[in-house]
């Protein structure tokens, strides 16, 4: 610790969540403070502290860039976790100076305190974005409002969220002045049902207005080509003037949304789907309606009308997007499922008396009634009685765990057995299904970095086509066969209808949500859509050894009874180790539970410190001890030598059991490999994947492991600081590097390694900690994750392909190149069609996922059987 | 005339689609560094 900078400068951020957040932003700063370890990041307080001399306006634009948007915090309260030195009172900096001088006040933590007591972020529905050019104007209308560090727009769920400190109505505002619909989500579950309720609604709208202008286009194509005309003559002029007029009334009516829309995109210089929509049927109108109304202006040829295209256009889009919301629906099931698992009441003790309450007004510390069978409504500690509780919905763990006074327990798990009554400790959002739903659904509207590749394009792509549109028009105008005029009007149309960039807006974040999803199904809790990306990728996977590869607390492995009697050997060594409370002791007693030994009486108890414990059995005495303990005691062990050799090498502690001067017998006691460990290994093998193991313990016990487990590569002997310099080590190599761990001790490597893996149970800190936390014990959870991602990042490649190659072949064809070699011009209508087609196709495309299994089917038990258990309560 | 009367409509239109969505500033703070830096 020899010359630690006087930190000073410090910047608020958000979003930085996981040591991962903290590296970037360490490494990001690295040019403008010279070492990145000057940086010191707090996650808990989302500040970051920097060495004096810093440009904090620089730092803060450097850290925004990097995706945490942030801004300087200068003054003396800096707080003291990140800068102890403030408290001394060392000059002012730079910053400061400006501060004082521009009459700033020195509130640097009250503004902290705002900015992170609401986690900085406001969360807002939006209503009529449907592609990637929506989403881009949205982003940058709330960009624009002052306060705001970063925006972000899912197009999947329609929400919207602004980090920073702005004023929530400007958000408003700044989203409505877009031409979008917005509002601000204060309670995400209500907003949850309420949307769902909305989109019911709104689908059934668009099925009314499809059929409605559909039917109109129909109509007037059947008349046209069977009855009359769709050329307008003398005798016809006054019908079609009636049935434009008629259309008119319809386009406005069932899509009066998109001229609106594009309307007030257009005033703000933008243009979205709906400017696209809206020309298209506006320029197929306006010139069928010239033709009914001055007819002699146009050659004979081209008094054609297009009426029924601008009817159909719209009938298919509102077609397109009724099937759209549907399936969006279907892809937020995981969150659901979740969301279903909350009670919806509680039974509180207040005052003596029992009552029934809704869950959101319980407070801390009241005490809750929870009869078997029922649903427990915010997390606790048991105060009354003991049951078992199913928390398979949490953790995945099949089996019900028992639990007692004092024993935590969670919100949305099932009590299966007893009734108990237990002390609120946390409510609301701070439980820990809470923060796993939030979790999934933050998860599920991130964007990995394919996706952001679609947001590039579609900020250029509606003005683009809208230059081909008029382009083509005039290559058609000059160069075209006659009526030159009807093409011209034709080709336009057709391009700006076929060009819709709807697809390409929905193509990433629907497979991200049902990824996100299905890996939740999992018990893999995604936190970022690029974990979500680099998990496919994956070539080296480094587990932890401890906790990990084996159970993390040491088990009978070998029971060797002299006599054959193997339940006496426990029945006398439990009885023995009931006074202890060694872990090894632990694994003695486990073991003879486990097989129904019942402990014999044992006295005069003793545990001799570095040899074994020692107590009175009948009259004897019974030990329980190492080799060099027993044997300075006078007793021969060379018949047990074969056993202690296989002991020793399965990277177990022997422990022999003598009464009197007899010996009985020999315990093998091990760290035990999980029972699926081996198979999970086995899968990433199958997945072309290296499998490493990083272990403190020494090299003959991590041989032994390794070599039971099937690990390509170990490495012993490793301090849990040095984690992180292996994982360097092989990512310097040249290898995409998963570090697999318990999310605590391994922490600077999780957050070092590609993709960190924190095996952790759904209550456990370590959720926060890593960028992909696997709820189950099991590892196979890592195996199951690649698998997830390799399929979703395939998806999305299958999408983006669909959607580009759709507007890259269908833009040319519809501007008429197919037409000079076989003479093909594409009708609008068809483009309406083909337009909507893609989007849906999409959309089925990312919910193929859901059917999607990995190669490992879930424990009998978890979640689904739970889920149904938790949707009766 | 009627051919160059269309060809100079088009190409002003085309003109006024660059300048309005490239060009010119917007009241939304929809930048046009920002729409045209990707």
């Amino acid at each position: 610790m020899t010359g630690a900078p006087v930190l000073r400068t410090t910047l608020s951020i958000s979003g930085a969540s996981c040591q991962g957040c903290a590296k970037k932003i360490r490494n990001a700063l690295e040019p403008l403070t010279g070492d990145a370890s000057l940086v010191e990041v707090n996650l808990e307080d989302q500040t970051v502290a920097l060495p004096e001399g810093v440009d904090a306006t620089e730092a803060a634009r450097v850290v925004t860039e990097t995706g945490y948007p942030a801004e300087p915090v200068t003054g003396a309260e800096t707080p003291a976790s990140c800068c102890s030195a403030t408290s001394t009172g060392p000059a002012p900096t730079a910053a400061e100076h400006e501060n004082e001088q521009a009459g700033v006040p020195d509130s640097g933590s009250e503004h902290l305190a705002a900015a992170t007591q609401s986690d900085g972020q406001i969360h807002l529905a939006v209503t009529g974005a449907t592609c990637a050019s929506c989403v881009n104007t949205i982003e940058k209308a709330l960009k624009s409002v002052t306060g705001v560090n970063h925006a972000h727009m899912n197009l999947a769920d329609n929400t919207a969220t602004a980090t920073g400190q702005a004023d929530p109505k400007a958000l408003v505002q700044a989203i409505t002045n877009a031409g979008y619909g917005a509002s601000v989500i204060e309670d995400t579950d209500a907003a949850d049902d309420r949307r769902q309720e909305e989109d019911k609604k709104r689908y059934k709208t668009l099925l009314v207005k499809m059929a409605i202008s559909l039917g109109l286009g129909v109509c007037l194509m059947v008349w046209g080509m069977g009855f009359g005309s769709m050329t307008v003559t003398d005798t016809n002029q006054s019908i079609w003037f009636g049935l434009g007029m008629l259309t008119l009334a319809v386009m406005a009516g069932t899509g009066g949304h998109f001229y609106a829309g594009a309307w007030k995109a257009f005033r703000h210089h933008n243009a979205n789907m709906d400017t696209l929509i809206a020309l298209g049927t506006g320029t197929a109108w306006l010139y069928s309606i010239t033709v009914v109304s001055i007819p002699e202006a146009l050659p004979e040829m081209a008094r054609h009308v297009y009426f029924e295209a601008s009817a159909m256009i719209i009938g298919l889009i509102n077609l397109g997007q009724a099937l759209e919301l549907r399936a969006k629906g279907k892809t937020s099931e995981a969150v659901r499922r979740l969301l279903d698992l909350r009670a919806k009441t509680a039974r509180v003790i207040r005052d003596g008396q029992e009552q029934d309450i809704p869950v959101e007004d319980v407070c801390k510390g009241d005490r809750i009634r929870v009869r078997p069978g029922e649903n427990l409504p915010v997390d606790g500690r048991v105060v009354e009685g003991s049951t078992r509780i199913d928390e398979s919905m949490l953790t995945g763990e099949p089996m019900p765990v028992s639990k007692a006074v004092d024993d935590e327990i969670s919100a949305g798990t099932l009590n299966t057995h007893g009734a108990i009554v237990y002390e609120a400790t946390r409510v609301g959002s701070e439980t820990a299904l809470a923060r796993i739903i939030h979790l999934v659904k933050k998860a599920q509207g991130s964007k990995p970095a394919i996706g952001r590749l679609a947001d590039k394009i579609s900020s250029v792509f509606v003005p683009s086509v809208m230059l081909i549109a008029v382009a083509a028009a005039l290559v058609w105008y000059n160069v075209g066969p006659e009526p030159a005029v009807v093409h011209m009007m034709v080709a336009a149309t057709t391009v700006l209808i076929i060009a819709c960039p709807c697809a390409l807006g929905l193509a990433t974040p629907m497979s991200v949500m049902v990824g996100v999803g299905k890996a939740a199904e999992y018990g893999a809790l995604i936190r970022q859509g690029d974990a979500l990306q680099t998990a496919g990728k994956l070539d080296l996977v480094i587990l932890d050894k401890t906790g990990t590869i084996t159970a993390g607390h040491p088990a009978v492995t070998i029971l060797h009874a002299i006599n054959g009697d193997e339940r006496q050997l426990l029945a006398l060594a439990a009885g023995l180790e009931q006074h202890s409370e060694h872990p090894l002791a632990e694994a003695i007693i486990n073991k003879a539970k486990e097989q129904s030994a019942k402990p014999m009486k044992v006295t005069g108890f003793e545990a001799l410190n570095g040899k074994g414990v020692v107590g009175e059995f009948e009259g004897e005495p019974v030990r329980l001890g190492n080799r060099r303990w027993l044997e300075a005691e006078g007793l021969s062990l060379s018949g047990l030598n074969d056993v202690e050799k296989a002991i020793t090498e399965e990277a177990g502690t022997p422990l022999f059991l003598a009464l009197g001067t007899r010996l009985l017998g020999v315990f093998g006691v091990a760290d035990a490999i999980k029972a699926d460990s081996e198979a999970a290994i086995r899968r990433m093998h199958d997945a072309g994947i290296r499998v490493m193991m990083v272990t403190g313990d020494i090299d003959a016990t991590a041989k032994a492991i390794a070599a039971k487990a099937g690990i390509d590569e170990y490495r012993a002997e490793v301090l849990p600081e040095d984690k992180a310099d292996v994982v360097n080590e092989m990512r310097g190599k040249g290898y995409t590097v998963a570090m697999v761990g318990d999310g605590i001790n391994d922490a600077p490597a999780l957050a070092a390694a590609d993709v960190g893996f924190a095996i952790g149970t759904g209550t456990d800190v370590a959720i926060e900690s890593a960028s992909i936390t696997l709820m189950r014990g099991s590892l196979h959870g890592v195996p199951d994750a690649i698998e997830i991602s390799r399929a979703t990042v395939k998806n999305i490649r299958q999408n983006l392909f669909g959607a580009f190659v759709y507007n890259s072949l269908g833009i040319p064809v519809a501007a008429g190149l197919l037409y000079p070699v076989w003479g093909i011009l594409m009708s609008p209508i068809l483009a309406g069609a083909a337009m909507s087609l893609s989007s849906v196709t999409v959309v089925t495309n990312a919910n193929r996922l859901r059917l999607f299994e990995t190669s490992h089917k879930p424990v009998q038990g978890t979640n689904q059987s739970q889920l149904s258990k938790g949707e009766r309560n | 005339m009627e051919t160059i009367l269309v060809n100079a409509g088009g190409l002003v239109l085309m003109a006024a689609i660059i300048w309005w969505f490239w060009l010119s500033s917007s009241d939304s703070g929809a930048s046009a560094p920002d729409q045209s830096h990707h």
